[in-house]
C-alpha cells in the first residue's frame, strides 16, 4: 500500500492546522458562512438535516488493517458508534460536531488519511475498481495512476472552485466495476495497436438531473501524458463551464452544449502548452508509487481445507458461490464483505465490525481492505484455505449475509433520513425490498440483480444504472418512487429507461415484487438475468407487471 | 451678486445657497431649491422609506408635478413598492419615475440574485448607484432626506453639498432631530411604512434590512453586521465614493508576500478591446474580466506591464485559470487578482501566478494581515511544484 | 397580501453542534418544536427570519417551515421536516442517543 512520503505527511498536518483556524475563524467572525461553507466542504465537512456530516476520502477504495481500525476508533470516540461507506468508495460520520472536526481529521492524519476535497466545487477523491490488484481480468493495476492523480489534484490552485464539483474514475480492467462512463473523467486502461498500454479518456459522463454516458475524448492517451492532459480539460471547463445555473454547470452539458469536437479542439490545443509544464518529474514519482502496490507475498500452501469445507457446509457454500469472485492468483480468492443484512442500512457498519474486518484482512487478506462503490467491503487476497476461518469469524460479526449481486445488494443513499438535498428516503425502501425477498426466499432464484435507489434527482445512489433503479421524489408534500429499468453502470452501460408514474411508500416494495415475479416467469431459463431478459423483451411487460390495472384498463378500453 | 447660474462653479454656486439659507426652515430651503433659478434643472431622489414622506410631502405642497426618481432595486420590500404607489396616490405626485439597473446588468453581474450575499458593495453599485447616476445625469440639482442625526458619517451635513462640481445636493431636512420627523408625519396624517411598526425604523433592500432593537442605531439593521453605512449614492469628484462622505475614496490594500500595502500602480487600466489605441503609452495595464478569453492578448503581452484580473466573488475560481494560461502564454509582467479573493485563497492565487492580491478595506478588516499570512508561505506543501519539479 | 397565510416556525442548524433548532417567543432557540414560536403573520414570520439570519455566530441556515399547531406547540406539516424533528428513521432512538440497530 501507498505510504505517505514526508511531503504529504507534512501536507496533511498543514490542512488540519488551517481548517482548525478556519473553524475558528468561523466562530469568531472573521469568516462569513458564505465563505466557511466551500472550505469546510473542501474539508469533507456538510451540514446535513440533524448535524454536520463528515465525509471521510478512502482514497481508490484502498484501506490497511490500522486505517479501518482508526475508522472504527472516530465512529466510537466522535459519532454514535457507526459509519456509512458510500458509493463513491467514501466514509461518511453523520453526527460529528463542529468543534470536534479537526480532531478527527487529526485523527485521520495519524493513519495517513483524510477528508480532503470529498465535497465541494473541486476535483473529487478518485475512485477505482475496488477489484485492482487482485483481478483476473485486469491489465494493469489502476492505483498507483490514481494515487498519481490524488496528489496532482489535491489543492491544485487552479481547480479548487471550479463551476462544479469534479469526479474521476479509473480502472484497469476491460469489465468496468468502477462506473467510468458515468463520470465527469472516465479513464479506461486500453493497449493500442503497438501493443503499449495507456488509457482511453472518457469526458462528460454523469448522473443526477440530466444522465448522460461519458464520451470518448482521445481513444488513446500514453499513460505518461495522464496529467498534462487532464489538466488540459479541467483548465478548459473551468473557463466554459457554466457558472449562471448550478444544474447546467458539470462538465457533461458542459460537453453536451459545445459539442464533443470542440471540446476535444480547445483539450488538445491546451494539452499541448501544458504538455510542455511537465518536466517529467511526475513520472518519476509515479516510478516511486508503483511500488508501493505490489502483488501480494502469496501463500503457498494446500486448498484441500476450502473443498472439504465446500463441499460440507451449505451455508458456507453459499457465501462463497455469492460473495467472493476468482482471483488473479488461482489459490486465491477476492471476498466481500456484505454490508447489505437484510433489513439493515445499506452501507452502514458499526464500530466494532469495522475492527473486525480490519482483524480479518490483517490475518488473512495481507493487510488489506477496500470499499466498493456499491458499498461492501472486500477483502481482495484470500488464500481460499482461510475461507472457512473467516466465513466463521463474519458469522459471528453479522457480517455473513450471502448476497452479493443478488437483489438485497442494493445501493441506498442516505436519503432523507440525512441528507439536506434528499426529498425522500432511500433507506427505508432498501430495508422493506431485502426484507420482502429473504421472505420469500427468491433471492438466489433470482440471481443477479443491481437495485439502485436514490432518494434525490441528484443520483448517489446510481439509479440511473441500476437494473432497477428507484428515484425518491417529493410530491406535493409525500414521498413518491419512480422506477427506472435496463439501467447498466458496467462496460455495457446503458441508462435506465422511466417506466411510468410514480407510487407511494407503501405501494413501491409491492411493484418491486411485481417486477421481478413478472421476470421470473418471462426469462428463458435460470440463466438469463434481469438486465438481459429486459433488453431482449423490452420494457413492455415489466411496465404490464407494474402497471396491472393500466393493463386491464387497456384491455377493458379495446 | 448671486452667481450666474451658467458661468459660475458649482462650488461657488453652493457656498452662496448655504450662507443664504443658512437659518431656513427645511420647506423655506426646498421651496427657494425648486424655485432658484441659480440650481437649475432639479429632481428628488426618494426611496419611499421609513421617513421619506415628509419630504415628499411638501414637495407636494410646493410643486407635485416635479420629478422623482425612486430606485427599484428590484430587491425592495414588497410593503415598499405598495406603500410607493400609496402615498403617490395620497400626495397627487404625477411625475414618480422608476429606475431600475438594466436587464442587461442585472444578467451579466447577478444572475441568480444573489450578488448581495457575496458582495454587498457591487449588489449596490448594480441596483442602485448606477441606475441613479445615469438617471441623474440630466439634472443639475437633487434632493435627498438625508439628515445628520441618520449618523457618524452625515454629521457635517449642509443644505446644499458640491457633488463633484457637476451637480448640486440639497439636503432640506439636513437639521431635523428624529422628534421632527415624526412630529412632522403626526401632525399631517401622513400615511406611514408598514415595515415601521413592525422594527424597522430604516429600510432598504429586504436581503440587507434587518430589524432594529428599541434603543439600538435606528440605522443599525441596514447592512447589519457590516461596516458599511452608506450605499454609495455620493460623489466626489464625479466618481461614486462610498463610507463617510466628503472623505477620501477609500484605497484598496494590496496583499503581498510582505504584507499589505498601498497600492503604487497609479496609472489607468484599459480593457482588452481598447487595447490597440492605447499602443503608444508608457506604460500599459489591463483589466481583465473574469469571463475573459486570455486568447484575446495573444502577441501583445509584451508591451503589457500589469494585467488585473477581476474576481466578482471568491466562489468564482476562473480567475486562477486565466493566471495560469497567462502565464504559460509568457506573460512575465505584474499580475493581480482584484476583488473577492480570501485569505484563504491567497496561496492558491500566488500559485496560480498572480503576485499580488487587491481587497476592500472592508475585507482587510474582516480578514486582516495574520490571516493572509498563513497562507503568505505558499511555496510550502505544493504538490504542483513537487509534481512540476519547480523549486 | 390575500392569500392565507400558511403559519411557520423559524428552524435553523445550531453552529456549533449542528442540531437542528427552533427559534422561540423570546428570540432564543430550543430543540423541541413544539417550544417554538408559532408565527401566523406573514410579515412577523419575515421579521423573525431577519432576527435569526442576525445571528451567524450561534446558527446556521434559518428558514420559514411549515407548521401547524398541535396539542403541546408547534408540529411540522411536511414529511422532511418531520424528519428533522424525529432524527433518521433506520435506528431508533438516534437522534438524541446512541444508535442501535433495528
Amino acid at each position: 500500500m501507498y505510504k505517505y512520503s514526508d511531503f504529504d505527511e507534512k501536507f496533511v498536518r498543514e490542512r488540519v492546522a488551517q481548517f482548525r483556524g478556519q473553524v475558528e475563524r468561523r466562530i469568531d467572525g472573521s469568516l462569513t458562512e458564505d465563505e466557511f461553507k466551500p472550505l469546510r466542504l473542501m474539508n469533507g465537512l456538510y451540514l446535513q438535516l440533524h448535524a454536520y456530516m463528515l465525509r471521510v476520502a478512502v482514497p481508490y477504495g484502498t484501506l490497511s488493517s490500522r486505517q479501518m481500525r482508526q475508522l472504527a476508533y472516530i465512529a466510537q470516540k466522535w459519532d454514535k458508534g457507526y459509519g456509512h461507506f458510500t458509493t463513491r468508495q467514501n466514509i461518511q460520520y453523520n453526527w460529528p460536531k463542529l468543534n470536534d472536526v479537526p480532531d478527527m481529521l487529526s485523527a485521520l492524519a495519524d493513519v495517513e488519511m483524510h477528508a480532503i476535497q470529498t465535497s465541494g466545487n473541486t476535483i473529487r477523491n478518485v475512485t477505482s475498481d475496488q477489484f485492482a490488484g487482485a483481478a483476473e481480468d485486469e491489465i494493469e493495476d489502476p492505483r498507483p495512476y490514481a494515487e498519481l492523480i490524488r496528489q496532482w489534484s489535491t489543492d491544485h490552485p487552479e481547480f479548487q472552485f471550479l463551476p462544479r464539483k469534479f469526479k474521476i474514475a479509473i480502472t484497469g480492467s476491460p469489465n468496468d466495476r468502477a462506473v467510468v462512463k458515468a463520470h465527469d473523467i472516465g479513464l479506461r486502461m486500453a493497449r493500442n495497436d503497438a501493443g503499449e498500454t495507456g488509457f482511453e479518456v472518457i469526458v462528460g459522463g454523469g448522473l443526477g438531473r440530466t444522465p448522460m454516458e461519458g464520451k470518448v475524448v482521445r481513444e488513446f492517451l500514453p499513460k505518461a501524458d495522464l496529467l498534462p492532459y487532464l489538466e488540459a480539460i479541467v483548465s478548459v471547463y473551468n473557463l466554459l463551464g457554466r457558472r449562471d445555473n448550478k444544474y447546467k454547470a458539470r462538465i457533461k452539458i458542459t460537453v453536451h452544449e459545445n459539442g464533443l469536437e470542440t471540446i476535444r479542439d480547445l483539450v488538445e490545443q491546451e494539452f499541448t502548452v501544458r504538455r510542455a509544464a511537465f518536466s517529467g518529474i511526475d513520472q518519476e514519482m509515479l516510478a516511486e508509487i508503483k511500488p508501493a502496490f505490489p502483488k501480494p507475498t502469496y501463500i503457498q500452501a494446500p486448498t484441500d481445507a476450502f473443498t472439504t469445507a465446500y463441499d460440507a457446509d451449505p451455508v458456507f457454500r453459499s457465501w462463497v458461490d455469492t460473495n467472493t469472485v476468482a482471483h488473479q492468483n488461482g489459490d486465491y480468492a477476492i471476498a466481500t464483505i456484505s454490508l447489505k443484512k437484510h433489513g439493515a442500512t445499506p452501507g452502514d457498519a458499526t464500530d466494532a465490525q469495522m475492527r473486525e474486518m480490519a482483524d480479518l484482512a490483517e490475518a488473512y487478506s495481507h493487510d488489506e481492505l477496500r470499499v466498493s462503490h456499491e458499498q461492501n467491503i472486500v477483502l481482495p487476497h484470500v488464500h481460499k484455505s482461510h475461507l472457512p476461518a473467516i466465513h466463521a469469524r463474519l458469522v459471528a460479526a453479522d457480517l455473513a449475509t450471502a448476497n452479493v449481486g443478488l437483489v438485497s445488494d442494493i445501493i441506498a443513499c442516505p436519503g432523507m433520513d440525512y441528507c439536506a438535498l434528499a426529498t425522500a428516503r432511500s433507506i427505508p425502501v432498501a430495508q422493506e425490498i431485502a426484507t420482502r425477498f429473504d421472505e420469500l426466499k427468491l433471492e438466489h432464484e433470482i440471481g443477479a440483480l443491481k437495485i439502485k435507489i436514490s432518494g434525490c434527482i441528484n443520483a448517489c445512489g446510481h439509479h440511473h444504472v441500476g437494473h432497477i433503479g428507484i428515484l425518491g421524489l417529493d410530491r406535493a408534500g409525500v414521498e413518491n418512487y419512480q422506477i427506472t429499468l435496463g439501467g447498466d453502470g458496467t462496460e455495457t452501460f446503458a441508462i435506465g429507461q422511466r417506466a411510468g408514474p410514480g407510487f407511494s411508500d407503501t405501494e413501491i416494495v409491492p411493484a418491486i415484487e411485481r417486477l421481478i415475479l413478472a421476470y421470473l416467469d418471462l426469462r428463458e431459463n435460470s440463466d438469463e438475468t434481469f438486465l438481459s431478459a429486459y433488453r431482449r423483451l423490452g420494457a413492455d411487460p415489466f411496465k404490464a407487471a407494474l402497471y396491472p390495472d393500466a393493463e386491464k384498463g387497456r384491455k377493458h378500453a379495446a | 451678486m448671486q452667481p450666474d447660474p451658467f458661468t459660475a462653479s458649482v462650488a461657488d454656486r453652493v457656498t452662496d445657497l448655504n450662507e443664504r439659507y443658512l437659518n431656513h426652515a427645511a420647506q423655506a430651503v426646498l421651496k427657494r431649491a425648486l424655485t432658484d433659478d441659480t440650481v437649475g434643472r432639479i429632481a428628488m431622489v426618494s426611496s419611499f422609506g421609513a421617513e421619506s414622506v415628509v419630504l415628499l410631502h411638501m414637495l407636494s405642497v410646493i410643486n407635485p408635478a416635479t420629478p422623482i426618481l425612486f430606485i427599484d432595486t428590484q430587491m425592495l420590500f414588497e410593503e415598499t413598492l405598495t406603500y410607493q404607489q400609496e402615498v403617490a396616490a395620497h400626495l397627487g405626485l404625477t411625475d414618480v419615475r422608476t429606475i431600475r439597473a438594466t436587464r442587461e446588468a442585472v444578467a451579466a453581474h447577478d444572475p441568480d440574485g444573489l450578488l448581495h450575499k457575496s458582495s454587498t458593495d457591487a449588489c449596490c453599485d448594480l441596483r442602485k448607484t448606477v441606475p441613479l447616476e445615469n438617471a441623474l445625469s440630466n439634472f443639475d440639482a437633487w434632493i435627498t432626506g438625508r439628515k445628520r442625526f441618520q449618523g457618524k458619517t452625515r454629521a457635517t451635513l449642509d443644505f446644499f453639498e458640491n457633488e463633484g462640481d457637476t451637480r448640486i445636493k440639497i439636503n432640506p431636512l439636513a437639521h431635523w432631530t428624529p422628534d421632527d420627523v415624526q412630529d412632522y408625519i403626526i401632525n399631517n396624517r401622513l400615511p406611514r411604512h408598514p415595515l415601521v411598526a413592525k422594527g424597522y425604523p430604516s429600510i432598504g433592500c429586504a436581503p440587507c434590512t434587518s430589524r432594529v432593537a428599541p434603543g439600538e442605531d435606528p440605522r443599525s439593521g441596514r447592512w447589519r453586521d457590516q461596516d458599511k453605512e452608506e450605499c454609495g449614492i455620493h460623489f466626489i469628484n464625479g466618481k461614486v465614493v462610498r463610507g463617510p462622505i466628503l472623505k477620501e475614496e477609500p484605497m484598496n490594500i494590496i496583499v503581498t508576500d510582505q504584507g499589505f500595502g498601498q497600492d503604487d500602480w497609479t496609472l489607468a487600466y484599459t480593457t482588452p478591446d481598447e487595447l490597440a489605441d492605447n499602443s503608444d503609452a508608457p506604460a500599459l495595464a489591463i483589466d481583465l474580466a473574469s469571463d475573459a478569453d486570455p486568447a484575446v492578448l495573444a502577441g501583445k503581452l509584451d508591451g503589457i506591464d500589469m494585467i488585473r484580473i477581476d474576481f466578482p466573488s471568491f466562489a468564482d475560481g476562473r480567475g486562477f485559470t486565466l493566471a495560469r494560461r497567462l502565464r504559460l502564454m509568457g506573460f512575465n509582467g505584474r499580475l493581480r487578482a482584484k476583488g473577492h479573493v480570501i485569505a484563504d485563497q491567497y496561496a492558491m492565487a500566488r500559485r496560480s501566478g498572480f503576485e499580488e492580491v487587491e481587497i476592500t478595506p472592508e475585507l482587510a478588516e474582516r480578514q486582516p494581515w495574520d490571516q493572509w499570512k498563513a497562507r503568505a508561505t505558499w511555496q510550502d506543501h505544493d504538490y504542483q511544484n513537487r509534481l512540476r519539479g519547480a523549486v | 397580501m390575500s392569500r392565507k397565510f400558511t403559519p411557520k416556525v423559524v428552524t435553523a442548524n445550531d453552529l456549533l453542534e449542528g442540531d437542528s433548532i427552533w427559534m422561540t417567543a423570546d428570540g432564543e432557540w430550543t430543540r423541541d418544536i413544539a417550544k417554538a414560536e408559532y408565527l401566523e403573520d406573514a410579515d412577523h414570520a419575515e421579521a423573525r427570519l431577519k432576527l435569526a439570519e442576525s445571528q451567524p455566530g450561534k446558527i446556521v441556515g434559518a428558514y420559514l417551515a411549515d407548521a401547524k399547531l398541535g396539542e403541546n406547540g408547534p408540529e411540522p406539516t411536511h414529511f422532511r421536516e418531520e424528519f428533522r424533528v424525529s432524527g433518521p428513521s433506520n435506528y431508533t432512538s438516534s437522534k438524541h442517543g446512541a444508535a442501535s440497530h433495528v
